[in-house]
């Protein structure tokens, strides 16, 4: 599998490390009513068949963290984007 | 004072490998060197990489997003780092890395066969042209990967993996017969 | 056996005589030949015994798909088994030897089980050894075992090497007969950067052994041509001996190069393989097709050949089956066979076709060919069978990635599937069985841009096949699968038998299985099973393609990287300095550490005693350079680290360090170390030397990930610093000598500081004061590359105090005498409150893991938490593993109330000591628990106490 670092170009996927699901937002409140956010936010993980979004490390190279896209079905890598670009509020 | 290099002891002079006529490699140790990493701070890339044109006598390689190895052979690693961090103040980190990186250069006509024993980058010309920087992996250790001639590259390994590392880059090159310089 | 060498013709170099031996017999072959062609041409049939039967087998095919004629290639540590003598480059010297036979190829006393073939049909293994169940491991499994499997692996290290290595191109070619050369050398001549692979020691492909006419000159003629042209042009890799064994995500490739498979011994400094990865922007598939054998009685006896292989074989290498030759089809391509023996003399007893309802229903002879009977009653005498059942393209590469090949009727045929523009199938792999067909598709498939070149004219041999699968009538045992012996009959076995399945039956009957995975049989055998399942071929389907296309070996794949190479090795920058001092190493990690410093005669525990006590009494040195060490700068990397500690850094007052602690966003431990404060915006922080890496891939996740409005950057300093503890009463006595211009006391370096100094007149160091041992303690740290020439000033500074290198076992000691955690403790299951550092979660911030730390089973009491443990009687070795129990609990897991997690012998308090983990442990300081050692079979008593052993009011700390 290939994954298009937005900073170092197309390689292969040895050189990355998988974290797992993107699309989790870390809770921001500490009340204890918040505690099945937080539940879910570091358990709950959905398993798609089909695309994906997940934090992925180009720990062999640049060393970002990543998003990647890609489809769990036919292992096709839609988009690679910074996840600090990503997230970086405005 | 004198700096002792990590590889003194295993990088030795001669000719090594192969012996069918003209070495196909030349390796060397680049040493002593100053290295700096700078790592702009928020919001200052272009503010920073506009500082890193005007600096003299150094070389400014990429090293990751915001990042770059700011080197030189003539400076002290004292002076170096002192230099830019005054000059580089709020613009960016800067960090000494001038014992912690072990670089090698790797020049002649089989370098490139040497290196796609290790790295997965096309290094075609026109892919990964004079000057280009990567970071990449080799046998298993992470490289700062610099094209600094059509037939040449330097490579840059963490210190403690060079001895490591230098092992399996002459083992690599031994087909071809190669020559420590 | 009537092989021989035909007179003339061929691409061998019939001037250079290679000598060989093959079951210990000499033989005498030529350049060019393989080990099959010089058998063939030496006589030699019976090449193999088969796997079940033990019948004798001869060469059936001229490729990678040969079942029969495997060979235990090389002696002694180079032997290699399974060795397809169709492939085998003959050289001088070359020994090989028969497999699967026992005691010799020509009498193979297993042979009986050919007579008893009864018991042995498909799925006789599940049938028979299933009862009784005991009989399995002691008398079945061992029993199976010497009976089956093919050669035998040899037992000594390989002296050879090999390679691992990426290429790149614009355009893969895999193969090089007709329709790979084409696309090669148009897409060459566009510029493109092309890669021809093929697994032939000789570029060419079909063009080197079939009667070709291209251009007006012959088909190998033609090739040369263009192979040299391809060969002069700098944008053109030609990697013949290559084989592309599997296609994988990315358009990535695999190829096995055998560098050096085609000489006894690799030259000096040369790999024997090397092993490809292929990134291709496009690639195409130009393997050709593979013959189908015909399935009909004694289609196995030495001397029944593949029609193309027999042709592959005379006009190749010069190298005849027989003097007198039938020919067994179903489609027009065997005639080429007939009209090219013929022209090399050979006489052509009778050619039966099923297209004319002609049917060989039994092949005569035990180790060769004697005569052929037909379904009309007439015989045949002859010394070897040629057979056709057709043609099926060589699709594996393109199945590689899931996709299922499509059933042809007009070629009767698995056809490629369609997988995009990015790798595509062309000439015959694509089902295309005209010559001219190939060479276009060549040419069309090798164009980038503009108008595509003229094709060069050929000559095309009619092709027309009838299928035909089983000659239902044969008297003797009909083979669908050599290798596994498995016969016509096991389909519709399996079938009634509840197999039929395209995937189950391939179990049930093993047919496809082993080294050819089914490269001749598994058409066939699909065919014969539709028919029993009353399916078409189509709805039948076939089994899974998976790489490799062919066996690759362990070698290749493990590369450069085997024994002391096997993962890079680490070193500090003090290795020399602890060489020099006689360290013992450790490897952590990949770091090699230093682990005790033994003087003569002393065992580990003697020395890590002695250095632990000359530490505690005087002044003692220790390379601390693996704990990880992380440059934090930005105007938010107070803040930053207050998300990343559960304690405060924000506040830290700058020159000073602070023990700090990590959690996991579960709320359990994740890391702890010493952070310092250099400046306003400048922290240096420290990890333990086993979660280094994973810390700084947390920092870099949780800022470009959950805070990247945040200003803070981050870098490793680990290898740019060399650190050095110096612990002991003189440590401080011992590091004034060499540091410059300042007095060493309480007030300039209080515990805690952290200051940048220089030393041994002007060199750049960082001072700090802190410690692990207990004792009053500096960490030094300079760089790199002065790190030795520092640690051998400060062992001369300190020689007047008796001064003592020590390991990570003496530290270990003193940790442990001190009640200090580290891995044992810090073990992914603990809270901070487990450990005793509850108080330093802060109430005041969010951090990761605040939340679910603070979850009801996170802070129960029960819980089990850090305590001391020593043996009450005193005398006793105490051992980490052991459980804990109620001191009258009955000694079994059911009663476990925790465990000892780090134990050592004290040289302080003379005694073994342990840190544990116990339930409720602290309000349990002073019971006695049962210790139950389940897997040393003992228990004994121990005492829960404080964990801090030594010193409990830290008076040396601060002495
Ligand atoms: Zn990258």
């Amino acid at each position: 599998m290939l994954i298009p670092c937005p900073h170092c170009g197309t390689r292969p996927v040895e050189e990355f490390t998988f974290l797992g699901d993107a699309t989790v937002i870390r809770p921001t409140s500490l009340e204890p009513s918040s505690m099945d956010d937080w539940m879910d936010y570091v358990y709950l993980r959905d398993n798609p068949r089909g695309n994906y979004a997940e934090y992925v490390q180009h720990s062999g190279g640049c060393r970002a963290w990543l998003v990647v896209t890609r489809n769990t079905g036919t292992h096709e890598v839609h988009s690679a984007v910074a996840a600090k670009a990503m997230k970086a509020k405005p | 004072m004198l700096r002792t290099s990590a590889l003194q002891s295993v990088a030795i002079q001669g000719r090594f490998g192969a012996d069918k006529g003209q070495p196909g490699l030349m390796l060397s140790v680049v040493h002593p060197l100053a290295i700096a990493m700078v790592i702009a701070r928020k919001g200052k890339s272009k503010v920073l990489k506009d500082a890193l044109a005007t600096l003299k006598s150094v070389n400014v390689l990429w090293a990751g997003p915001d990042q770059y190895y700011v080197q030189s052979t003539v400076k002290s690693e004292t002076a170096l780092y002192i230099e830019l961090k005054t000059k580089l103040a709020n613009i960016a980190s800067v960090t000494d890395q001038s014992h912690g990186r072990v670089t090698i250069r790797i020049s002649g006509p089989k370098a490139r066969a040497v290196l796609a024993k290790g790295t997965p980058i096309d290094l075609y010309t026109e892919e990964f042209p004079v000057g280009k920087s990567a970071l990449t992996q080799m046998a298993h250790v992470g490289v700062h990967l610099t094209r600094t001639g059509n037939d040449e590259f330097t490579l840059s390994v963490f210190r403690g993996f060079s001895e490591s590392f230098w092992e399996w880059l002459t083992s690599q090159s031994a087909e071809f017969g190669y020559q420590v310089g | 056996m009537s092989g021989f060498r035909i007179a003339r013709g061929g691409l061998i170099d019939r001037s250079a005589n290679l000598n060989f031996k093959f079951d210990g017999k000499s033989f005498t072959g030529h350049q060019g030949d393989t080990l099959a062609s010089a058998l063939i041409a030496n006589g030699v049939h019976l090449m193999g015994r088969s796997f079940k039967y033990h019948r004798p087998r001869g060469v059936i095919s001229a490729g990678a798909s040969e079942p029969n004629a495997l060979v235990e290639l090389r002696e002694g540590a180079r032997r290699e088994a399974n060795t397809r003598a169709t492939i085998v480059e003959l050289y001088d010297g070359l020994t090989a030897q028969s497999q699967n036979r026992w005691p010799s190829l020509e009498n193979d006393f297993l042979a009986i089980n050919s007579l008893a073939s009864s018991i042995f049909v498909a799925g006789f293994y599940y049938k028979t050894f299933m009862w009784p169940k005991s009989f399995w491991e002691k008398i079945y499994e061992p029993l199976i075992r010497k009976a089956a499997g093919l050669g035998t692996a040899s037992k000594e290290a390989d002296p050879d090497t090999y390679e691992k290595a990426y290429a790149h191109c614009d355009l893969l070619v895999i193969g090089s007969g007709p329709s790979g050369l084409m696309a090669a050398r148009t897409a060459a001549r566009s510029g493109a950067r092309v890669i021809l692979a093929d697994e032939g020691s000789a570029l060419g492909g079909s063009l080197l052994f079939e009667n070709e006419e291209i251009d007006g000159t012959t088909g190998s003629t033609f090739a040369q041509a263009v192979i040299s042209e391809l060969a002069s042009m700098p944008n053109v890799t030609l990697m013949p001996r290559t084989t592309i064994f599997g296609w994988f995500d990315g358009n990535i490739f695999g190829g096995l190069e055998r560098v050096n498979d085609h000489v006894a011994v690799p030259p000096p400094f040369e790999p024997r393989q090397r092993y490809w990865r292929v990134h291709a922007k496009r690639a195409v598939l130009a393997a050709g097709a593979e013959e189908r054998p015909l399935v009909f009685g004694g289609n196995d006896v030495p001397g029944v050949m593949l029609a193309s292989a027999m042709r592959h074989y005379a006009n190749r290498y010069g190298a005849a089956a027989g003097k007198s030759i039938s020919v067994f089809t179903n489609n027009a391509s065997a005639q080429r066979t007939a009209v090219d023996l013929q022209a090399h003399g050979i006489n052509i007893a009778a050619v039966v076709d099923t297209r004319k309802n002609g049917k060989i229903i039994n092949v005569k002879g035990g180790k060769s060919v004697k005569s052929v009977s037909l379904a009309d009653g007439s015989h045949f005498e002859c010394d070897a069978v040629a057979m056709s059942g057709g043609w099926s393209p060589i699709v594996n590469l393109m199945c590689h990635r899931g996709a299922k090949p499509i059933w042809n009727e007009t070629i009767a045929a698995f056809t490629p599937p369609d997988m995009g523009s990015q790798f595509t199938a062309i000439g015959s792999a694509s089902g295309k069985m005209l010559l001219s067909e190939c060479l276009r598709g060549g040419i069309a498939a090798g164009t980038f841009k503009g108008k595509t070149p003229p094709t060069p004219k050929c000559r095309d041999e009619a092709f027309a096949i009838q299928p035909f699968w089983w000659v239902k009538e044969s008297t003797g045992k009909a083979f669908i699968d050599y290798q596994n012996d498995a016969t016509a009959k096991d389909l519709p076995l399996a079938n009634r038998e509840g197999y039929g399945h395209v995937e189950l039956a391939k179990r049930y009957t093993t047919t496809g299985m082993a080294t050819d995975q089914g490269k001749l049989g598994n058409v066939n055998a699909i065919a014969i099973l539709a028919e029993a399942a009353g399916k078409s071929i189509s709805e039948m389907g076939t089994t899974t393609f998976r790489p490799m296309y062919t066996p690759v070996s362990f070698g290749a794949f493990a590369g450069p990287f085997t024994g002391h190479h096997f993962q890079p090795v680490r070193k500090t920058p003090l290795h020399e300095w602890c060489v020099e001092q006689g360290a013992v190493f450790v490897e952590t990690g990949l770091w090699m550490r230093s682990s005790w410093f033994p003087k003569a005669g002393e065992d580990w525990l003697t020395s890590a005693s002695r250095e632990v006590k000359a530490t505690r009494a005087n002044v003692g040195l220790c390379d601390v350079s693996t704990l990880g060490k992380i440059d934090i700068q930005g105007k938010d990397a107070g803040t930053f680290l207050d998300k990343i500690y559960c304690n405060t850094f924000s506040t830290l007052s700058i020159g000073k360090a602070r023990y700090g602690l990590m959690l996991r966003e579960d709320g359990v431990v994740f890391d702890d170390g010493t952070t310092s404060r250099l400046a306003d915006d400048h922290y240096l922080m420290t990890t333990t030397t086993a979660n280094a890496a994973r810390v700084m891939s947390h920092i870099e996740f949780c800022h470009q990930a959950l805070w990247p409005e945040m200003d803070v950057q981050y870098v490793s300093v680990t290898e740019q610093w060399a650190q050095m503890a110096i612990a002991g009463p003189k440590s401080r006595a011992t590091l004034q000598k060499i540091v410059d211009s300042f007095t060493l006391n309480d007030e300039t370096t209080p515990y805690l500081v952290a200051k940048d100094i220089t030393i041994l007149g002007g060199l750049t160091a960082r001072l700090f004061r802190i410690s692990f041992s207990g004792e009053h303690a500096y960490e030094l740290a300079v760089p790199a590359d002065h790190g030795n020439m520092v640690a051998r000033a400060i062992m001369q500074a300190g020689q007047e105090f008796g001064i003592v290198p020590y390991g990570v076992e003496a530290l270990s000691i003193m940790r442990i005498e001190k009640g200090h955690v580290a891995g044992g403790e810090l073990n992914g299951t603990t809270t901070a409150g487990d450990l005793g550092l509850g108080k330093m979660m802060s109430t005041k911030k969010d951090f990761i893991g605040r939340m679910m730390a603070t979850r009801e089973g996170m802070v129960d009491a029960a819980r089990q938490c850090v305590v001391g443990i020593k043996p009450v009687d005193k005398t006793m070795k105490i051992r980490s593993g052991g459980h804990l129990l109620n001191q009258n609990d009955k000694p079994s897991m059911a009663n476990d109330q925790g465990y000892i997690c780090s134990v050592a012998w004290s040289p302080m308090l003379n005694m073994w000591l342990g840190l544990a983990l116990l339930s409720n442990g602290r309000a349990r300081h002073g019971e006695v628990v049962k210790v139950f050692d389940g897997l040393r079979g003992h228990h004994y008593l121990g005492e829960i106490c404080d964990p801090v052993h030594f010193d409990p009011k830290n008076e040396r700390l601060h002495a």
